[in-house]
C-alpha cells in the first residue's frame, strides 16, 4: 500500500526527472508502436489472407523473429547506428529515434504476426466469395483490413505493450542518459541497481498505472467500435 | 460452351474429382447432384478458378462474367445494400441495381441492417442477390438455398428461372435435392467419390436412372 501511494504521489507529483522520463517513454512507445502498425498490419494482411509460394518460409522466418531476444535487435542497431557502422554518419546512437528503431525492429514481427493470424481465419472464406463477384485482390485486402478493425486494436495495444515494457534494446542503443533517453524500465533498472528498491517498485507501479490507462482507455474505444459493428 | 478434359484434383493422396471429359452447353441450366464428398463443390469451385486442377485443362469459362456463390458466402460488415454494390463495380448506378436485386431476394428492408448481423439463411439470399444484380453469362451456385426456409428457396428458385431465361445465363449449381435439380435444371450430372456416375436430361436421370449407384442415391430421397 506504501508503494502504491509512493507511486500515485509520484504519477501526480512536480518532480521534473519523472515527468521528463515518463514524456520520453509515452513518445518512444507511440513512435515505434505507430511505425511497427504501418508496417506489420498490411504486411500480415498480405501473409494472412494471400496464398503465394514460400509463404510457410515468411511464416517461419517472422515467427522466429517474433521470439528475437531484445538485446540482440539493440545490439544489430547499435552497430549499424554506431560511429563506424553503415549509417554512423547520422549521429543517431544514443537518442530517442535510436531507441524507437530498436524497437520498431522488435515490434513488427510480432504485429505482422498477430495480424497474420487474425485475417486467416477469415481468408477462406472471404478469398471465396470476393472471386465469386470479381473482387480484385487489393480490394479484397481492403475489405478484409476494414472487417478485422477491431480485433487489429488488440494487435496494435499487444505491440504498444512489449514497447513500453522492453529494457534490454531501449537500454543499449539509448544509453540510459539522463533527460535525455532514460525511460521508466531503464530507469527501474537503475534505482534497483543502486539499492534503491523502494523508488524502483514505486516507478515499477507507475508504468503498471499508465499502461492500463492506455490500455483501458483504447479498449473502451474498440468496444464501442464493436458495438457499433 | 465450358469444357473439361481429364481434370483430376486430389487432396492428401485421395483422388476428390476425377473427370475424363464434360461439357457444359451455353444457355441451359445444370444440376450437380451426389452425396456429401462426392465432389460436387470441387468441380465447381475449380471451374470458378478458385481451385487448380491437378491435371487436365478446363477450357472457355467466362471468368469476366462469371457469379460464384460459394457455399458458405461471406457478409462484410458493411450495410446488406453496400454487400451487394461491391459485386457491381464495374457497373453504372451500382445502388439502383442493388436495391432491385435486393427486392427481387425480399430483403428490401434489411437494406440498411450489417451483413454480418444477418441469419444464415438471409445471408444466402444476400449473395445470391449480389449474382442477379448484374447480367452474367455463367452462374455457379453452390447449394444456394440450404440454409432457407421452404418461402425462401421458392422465391430464390422462381428468380434463379426468370434471370436464367431473361439473361441466357449458364446455370451450373450442386444441390443435396434431387426435387430442386427437377424444378431448375433441364441437364443432371450424378456425382460419386469425384467420378461422373450418370449424366443427361434432369427427367431422365431423376425418374428412370440407369446406373444402379445413381438409383440407390435417388431410393433415399423417395423414401
Amino acid at each position: 500500500m506504501e508503494y502504491l501511494i509512493k507511486a500515485f504521489s509520484l504519477l501526480f507529483g512536480s518532480d521534473p526527472e519523472l515527468r521528463q522520463i515518463i514524456g520520453v517513454t509515452l513518445q518512444m512507445s507511440f513512435f515505434s508502436t505507430t511505425i511497427s502498425s504501418l508496417f506489420g498490419i498490411p504486411l500480415g494482411i498480405l501473409i494472412g489472407s494471400s496464398d503465394f509460394r514460400g509463404k510457410k518460409w515468411v511464416q517461419r522466418i517472422n515467427n522466429t523473429l517474433m521470439g528475437l531476444p531484445p538485446v540482440v535487435a539493440g545490439l544489430i542497431v547499435l552497430l549499424i547506428l554506431s560511429r563506424s557502422g553503415p549509417l554512423g554518419k547520422l549521429k543517431l546512437l544514443y537518442t530517442v529515434t535510436a531507441m524507437v528503431v530498436a524497437q520498431v525492429l522488435l515490434i513488427t514481427p510480432i504485429i505482422t504476426g498477430l495480424t497474420a493470424t487474425i485475417v486467416s481465419i477469415r481468408a477462406p472464406q472471404i478469398r471465396e466469395t470476393a472471386a465469386g463477384m470479381g473482387i480484385s485482390p487489393f480490394k479484397r485486402m481492403l475489405y478484409t483490413a476494414y472487417d478485422c478493425r477491431v480485433q487489429f486494436v488488440s494487435t496494435i495495444l499487444a505491440g504498444f505493450g512489449r514497447a513500453i515494457a522492453e529494457v534490454g534494446a531501449v537500454q543499449i542503443v539509448g544509453g540510459n542518459v539522463q533527460f535525455k533517453t532514460r525511460v521508466m524500465t531503464t530507469a527501474i533498472m537503475l534505482q534497483t541497481n543502486m539499492g534503491h528498491f523502494e523508488f524502483a517498485i514505486a516507478l515499477g507501479l507507475v508504468l503498471l498505472i499508465i499502461s492500463f490507462i492506455i490500455n483501458a482507455l483504447v479498449q473502451k474505444l474498440s468496444d464501442g467500435q464493436a458495438e457499433n459493428a | 460452351m465450358i469444357t473439361l478434359i481429364h481434370v483430376t484434383k486430389q487432396y492428401e493422396n485421395r483422388t476428390i474429382l476425377d473427370v475424363p471429359r464434360l461439357t457444359f452447353e451455353s444457355g441451359k441450366r445444370y444440376a450437380l447432384i451426389g452425396v456429401n464428398g462426392s465432389g460436387k463443390t470441387t468441380l465447381l469451385r475449380l471451374i470458378a478458378g478458385t481451385l487448380r486442377p491437378d491435371s487436365g485443362k478446363i477450357e472457355n469459362v467466362p471468368l469476366q462474367n462469371m457469379g460464384y456463390m460459394p457455399q458458405s458466402p461471406y457478409a462484410f460488415d458493411f450495410s446488406v445494400l453496400k454487400n451487394v454494390e461491391i459485386a457491381l463495380q464495374k457497373t453504372p448506378q451500382p445502388a439502383e441495381k442493388a436495391l432491385a436485386a435486393l427486392e427481387a431476394v425480399g430483403l428490401e428492408k434489411l437494406a440498411g441492417a450489417r451483413g454480418n448481423k444477418l441469419s444464415g439463411g438471409e445471408t444466402q439470399r444476400m449473395a445470391f442477390a449480389r449474382m442477379i444484380a448484374c447480367p452474367r453469362a455463367l452462374l455457379l451456385l453452390d447449394e444456394p438455398t440450404s440454409s432457407m426456409d421452404i418461402k425462401g428457396t421458392d422465391q430464390i428458385e422462381n428468380q434463379l428461372l426468370r434471370y436464367a431465361v431473361a439473361n441466357e445465363c449458364t446455370v451450373i449449381l450442386s444441390t443435396h435435392s434431387p426435387a430442386q435439380a427437377l424444378r431448375l435444371a433441364q441437364e443432371v450430372v450424378y456425382l460419386d467419390q469425384g467420378k461422373i456416375v450418370e449424366q443427361g436430361s434432369t427427367e431422365q436421370v431423376i425418374n428412370h436412372p440407369r446406373v444402379e449407384s445413381t438409383r440407390l442415391f435417388l431410393q433415399h430421397w423417395r423414401l
